[in-house]
């Protein structure tokens, strides 16, 4: 066979062996791709989270490259059906085709210069499934952990809630409502919460979780209480402390001085403020000399006094802020400090000249009680009438009850001819009770024996 | 047989005389160089030809005129209802010796001649029609249980007008499987039409130039059975007419759908030798895939029976094959769709 031709039809089988191999194994990494990230995806649904050998299918295309050329070689098209297609696509009528059998040289030779054939592979559709399927392992490897998770081994977003129960207890063990290692057990408690909590069972984590925010709030709880209660008998201790002070000034005797100063005493050890979640520390040598004190030490006890009303009110407002304890009861603790005006009280220590054991516990004048009709009234905020509108609405006249007239006693409803005229209700007139709101319910018959039981009446 | 090849100084003799008869042909007929090739190649295939066509299309010239080109007898057989099959073959008549004794004596009919044009064969009855299946098949005649060869070469070419369909009797298949080609005549258009009216004075023909000799014709006729048919294209035209068969493994869809009965083996045969002759005409010693090409229309569309299907689907054997050839690979190499093969 001529050698030209030899040579185009050796480099077309070629060229075509190549093309099918090619073909075959964008074919084999497609759908490798594919599988490759849904197994990826699996593993990592189902707990595999090393990426590192996830990316070990890379490595496969090589040996499917090699399984297409081998698939390709073993699909190989006949060395004749190669050449006949040789000899149609050039139209050599045959010749080609006889060469394969017969000494055709000199037809051969007669041909035109022919050229292998060209190969055309349409491969857009081929290499965008390619890309998509490596674009879809890439998005498979580069997931985000969150987002592979089942919902069953996704971990609950606690994340909030514990934060701000770890600022809760960091708080209480600030203000050393809680001890050191109770305040560091309950931080551990939170942390492991927050690795352990799985979203499939989250009802064993909110049960722990509302166990520590309860356990919080009751020792917050405590605490105000104990703060509002120590707070009330710092601020009587203070008002008594300012009297005597007064007192001493406006010429106190010794005797209703010591009886006062045994009032401070008595009223400050009830008080135990040394005792509780909140202690407080009154100077110990005051508290030693609280019968002999002088106008300096006055002050100074003064001073502690008020120093620990505003420490527990510190305190009680660090709860308040982390909204461990209610408005209400800060509000309280806000108003048991005040200091209620000591003049009366001073005036009393001034004058009496046999006071009763407990003159400071007088109610009225210049009792500490904060009731009765001699308490002072306290305003807090009062309600503003600044943009306020009101419409005047004039109530239409009702019948004087004089000028009824008693026509008769009946036991059933009244009848009205069409010239009387209904009772006017005045305001009254087509409302509804309860504003309308009133639920109607229809009783059923087994019901109604219950119904009938509860209204009874004994009489 | 051993396989040999002609070379190139043989066969552009026969080659030469092969486009000289087209030469002849296409100056003497105006306007139907493919429909020439066409009969030509039929001629060289020794193949019987029915020619489908309204009347005045210039079939009796056609074939008058290779007649008078490759000198052959030319006979013609205006068929009609009431012809009897003796009309054609010929009959055996009592005559009297020169010793005065009576015998039967056989005269010919017009079927002994080298080119038989049968003119509206569709118009003859049956019988007669079945007549000239033993003269197409076996180019001889069997009367009075004497056989009787025809003069060689033997061609039947036939005509059918497509209207004027009372009164005929259509061809049956065994008939029109015995027809190499079914050449349609069609209407040739303006500038063939001017340069007849210009060139030719009453239609008249001009003679040949260049006539073949007897001893050319046989020197063609060996050339044809040199032409080598390569294994491919051999394993093509049996694929192809294996898949006119509905059912079969390369059928098409509109095969399977509009195909009663599919093509014949002796319309493998036919393709082939066909194949050859063209091969031949353009002077090539080997068969291609586009001597088939060219061929397979012709001795396919009349070999193909359709369903009720097809005529209701307004399909026609032509477009089926027409179809076929389009879908079929030719080297049987299959490669994937996204695949294409384009010259260089």
């Amino acid at each position: 066979m001529n050698s030209s031709h030899a040579n185009a039809l050796q480099s077309f089988a070629r060229n075509l062996q190549w093309l099918l191999t090619l073909r075959l194994a964008v074919q084999l990494a497609t759908v490798w791709f594919f599988t490759w990230g849904v197994v990826v995806l699996a593993l990592r649904i189902f707990g595999v989270q090393n990426i590192y050998w996830l990316t070990m299918g890379l490595p496969a295309v090589a040996p499917l490259a090699l399984l297409a050329a081998w698939r390709a070689k073993k699909q190989r098209a006949p060395l004749t059906k190669i050449r006949a297609s040789y000899d149609r696509i050039n139209t050599c009528g045959g010749i080609v085709m006889a060469a394969e059998t017969l000494d055709v040289d000199e037809w051969l030779a007669q041909l035109p210069g022919i050229a292998a054939p060209k190969l055309r592979w349409h491969n857009r559709r081929a290499f965008l499934m390619l890309s998509a399927s490596a674009v879809f392992v890439m998005i498979t490897l580069l997931l985000p952990n969150r987002l592979t998770h089942f919902p069953g081994h996704r971990p609950l977003e606690i994340g909030q809630i514990v934060g701000q129960l770890q600022a809760e207890v960091k708080v209480l063990a600030q203000e050393k409502i809680i001890d050191a290692p109770r305040a560091a057990e309950l931080q551990k408690q939170l942390s492991q919460l927050q690795d352990d909590s799985l979203g499939y069972d989250p009802g064993k984590t909110w049960e722990a979780l509302d166990h520590i925010k309860q356990s919080d709030s009751d020792e917050a709880r405590q605490a105000a209480q104990e703060a509002l209660d120590k707070t009330t008998s710092l601020a009587e201790a203070e008002t008594l402390a300012k009297a005597m002070e007064q007192a001493s000034d406006s010429g106190m005797n010794a005797t209703t001085a010591s009886q006062a100063a045994q009032d401070l005493a008595s009223m400050l050890s009830a008080a135990k403020l040394e005792n509780g979640l909140l202690n407080v520390q009154i100077p110990p040598a005051l508290l030693a000399g609280l019968n002999g004190l002088n106008k300096e030490q006055l002050e100074k006890l003064l001073q502690g006094l008020e120093s620990n009303k505003g420490l527990l009110s510190m305190d009680i407002s660090n709860l308040a802020n982390l909204k461990m304890i209610d408005p209400a009861t800060l509000a309280n603790l806000q108003a048991a400090g005040i200091c209620d005006d000591p003049d009366a009280l001073a005036d009393y220590l001034s004058t009496c000249t046999n006071c009763s054991d407990e003159l400071c516990m007088h109610p009225g004048r210049g009792g500490l009680g904060r009731g009765g009709p001699g308490a002072p009234m306290t305003w807090s905020d009062g309600a503003s009438e600044k943009d306020l509108k009101f419409q005047e609405h004039s109530l239409p006249p009702t019948p004087h009850l004089s000028q009824a007239q008693l026509i008769g006693v009946g036991k059933a409803a009244p009848q009205l001819s069409g010239n009387d005229v209904s009772a006017q209700h005045g305001a009254l007139d087509n409302s509804a009770a309860g504003g309308g709101a009133a639920n109607a319910r229809v009783i059923l018959p087994e019901q109604r024996r219950a119904v009938q039981s509860y209204f009874k009446r004994d009489n | 047989m051993p396989e040999t090849i002609l070379k190139p100084e043989e066969l552009q003799p026969v080659t030469d005389l092969a486009r000289k008869t087209l030469e002849q042909l296409d100056r003497i007929l105006l306007g139907r160089k493919e429909l020439h090739r066409l009969v030509l190649i039929g001629v060289l295939s020794r193949g019987h030809i029915l020619l489908e066509g309204l009347p005045g299309l210039g079939k009796t010239a056609l074939v008058r005129t290779i007649g008078q080109i490759l000198k052959l007898d030319f006979k013609r057989i205006q068929f009609t209802p009431d012809l009897m099959p003796g009309d054609v073959l010929g009959s055996h008549i009592l005559q009297e010796t020169a010793s005065g004794k009576r015998e039967m004596v056989f005269q010919p009919g017009p079927v002994f001649t080298n080119i038989l044009l049968a003119d509206e064969i569709n118009r003859a009855s049956p019988k007669t029609q079945s007549a000239m299946l033993e003269t197409m098949q076996e180019n001889s005649v069997t009367l009075l249980g004497t056989t009787r060869e025809l003069p060689q070469p033997f061609f039947v070419l036939a005509s059918q007008n497509p209207i004027e369909l009372e009164g005929t009797y259509p061809l049956p298949e065994a008939q029109l499987d015995r027809f190499l080609f079914r050449v349609m005549f069609d209407n040739v258009d303006a500038d063939v039409l001017n340069q007849i009216i210009s060139e030719r004075r009453r239609g008249e023909l001009p003679p040949p130039t260049w006539q073949m000799e007897r001893a050319d014709l046989q020197a063609l006729f060996q050339a044809m059975g040199k032409i080598y048919l390569p294994k491919p294209v051999s394993h093509y035209i049996a694929r192809l007419v294996s898949a006119t068969h509905p059912g079969a493994a390369e059928a098409t869809g509109p095969v399977n759908n509009y195909v009663s009965y599919g093509a014949s083996p002796r319309a493998a045969i036919a393709i082939a030798e066909a194949a050859r002759a063209n091969a031949l005409v353009a002077g090539r010693p080997s068969v291609g895939f586009e001597d088939v090409k060219i061929v397979a229309p012709p001795v396919l569309n009349h070999r193909l029976i359709l369903n009720y299907q097809a005529r209701f689907d307004r399909m026609t054997p032509s477009r089926l094959v027409g179809e076929l050839l389009n879908q079929l690979d030719e080297t049987g190499l299959n490669l994937p769709k996204d695949v294409v093969l384009a010259n260089a």
